[in-house]
């Protein structure tokens, strides 16, 4: 603190200490970390399945029974679901529980 | 810092997580400790001003950043809250934290608690997914980063008001000024009315199906990372810094700089890995951004 040139507006503490704001403050930091949790979530899982699905095209490449193509199409159909997916999470109507 | 030791929850509080997201209690994975998967190889080494296409001006769109140089209006001036507030003086509480590389869900709440301010775990977080339309995950993170500033500036709205930011500044040197309509002059406003119209700007997009589809089979218009993802994130920017121009002891206060810094943070990385804003927009904040970029 010894840097910044600690001014608060008057009534600073009063309206601080409200228990509005000091709702609004929980409310800000519950939402950061269900945002953060769930978004590393999305990722790290996102990236298992990927992984998971690479593998199988490249075991079903070595039995060479199956057509490129079909494991193009195999690819191209996972990545369509997963940006249904991602999609969602855009429009998804979020946290209004903490309203 | 920990991350969730800056949570006072009062009792009978508790976190509840609207998407379903357990905490991981143990049950530890193959993998051990996590490995960094291939370090130095994300390091994103585009410049913030590098080659970047010049945004077209949005059309009709109706904010312009000015720089206050010559024409400070003293009159004005006694009006205009100053902290005095500069980037160095933010500098000592932008803290770092050792990198930490996300591979598994093992851990997934330790590296939540510890590494929120570390760079390496934003920073891989806001890599396009193989095979991903770039569009979507853009989209994606301008809502996300609109509902956190929506979040972070909704909490100081109270310290936030006509009488203490009675013109929208980010120092004395910049000001933004908003058009309210098409072609018009921009003018001059106070800092929450240029907050409450931005954010209803972007909410217009967002529900413009044209813009941002809604559909399974909806398709981003055409230059849409230029017409509309990039000056809603210029936009968005302004925000941050007013509030780190001249709340920032409010959040200090508050204990609110965790989530601030870690929220810029990650908006500057997906800005960068993207390369969505040139230096220039960052006017204010720029030693800050090459802070947080050069870590
Ligand atoms: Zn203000």
């Amino acid at each position: 603190l010894m840097n910044s040139p600690k001014k608060l507006p008057q009534g600073f503490h009063r309206t601080a200490s409200s228990a509005k704001t000091q709702r609004l403050v929980s409310v800000c930091k519950m939402y950061f970390l269900d945002y953060y949790c769930d978004m590393f979530d999305y990722v790290i899982s996102r990236r298992q399945r990927t992984k998971k699905v690479l593998e199988y095209l490249e075991e079903q490449k070595t039995l060479e029974k199956i057509p490129n193509s079909a494991l193009n199409d195999e690819w191209y159909g996972y990545l369509q679901k997963e940006n249904e997916v991602l999609r969602k999470r855009r429009l998804k109507p979020k946290h209004k529980d903490f309203e | 810092m920990s991350f969730l030791q800056s949570f006072h929850l009062s009792p009978g509080q508790t976190i509840r997580s609207t998407r379903g997201f357990k905490w991981n209690t143990g049950a530890t994975q193959t993998n051990g400790p996590s490995q960094p998967e291939t370090p130095s190889a994300h390091k994103s080494t585009r410049p913030l001003n590098g080659n970047v296409a010049s945004p077209s001006m949005n059309p009709g769109i109706t904010t312009t950043p000015v720089r206050q140089q010559t024409s400070f209006n003293p009159s004005s001036a006694q009006h205009v809250t100053d902290f005095n507030y500069t980037p160095s003086h933010q500098k000592p509480f932008i803290q770092q934290t050792a990198g930490t590389t996300v591979t598994t869900h093992q851990d997934i709440k330790e590296i939540v608690e510890m590494t929120l301010g570390s760079e390496s775990v934003l920073n891989q977080a806001v890599k396009l997914p193989k095979g991903e339309n770039e569009n979507e995950w853009l989209a994606v993170h301008v809502v996300d980063f609109y509902n956190q500033i929506n979040m972070l500036y909704g909490t100081i709205t109270e310290f936030c008001s006509p009488t203490t930011c009675p013109r929208m500044i980010a120092t004395n040197e910049y000001e933004y000024l908003w058009a309210f309509e098409r072609g018009a002059a921009p003018v001059s406003v106070t800092a929450p009315k240029y907050v409450e119209c931005l954010m209803r700007w972007c909410q217009d997009q967002f529900d413009d199906e044209t813009i941002f589809p809604q559909k399974k089979d909806g398709a981003f218009p055409d230059k849409f990372v230029d017409k509309y993802v990039i000056p809603i994130l210029r936009r968005l920017f302004r925000v941050y810094a007013h509030v780190y121009c001249h709340h920032f002891n409010e959040i200090l206060e508050l204990n609110l700089q965790t989530v601030l810094n870690t929220s810029f943070r990650h908006f500057c990385l997906f800005a960068e890995e993207f390369n969505l804003l040139r230096s220039s927009d960052y006017g204010p904040l720029l030693e800050l951004v090459i802070e947080l970029r050069d870590r």
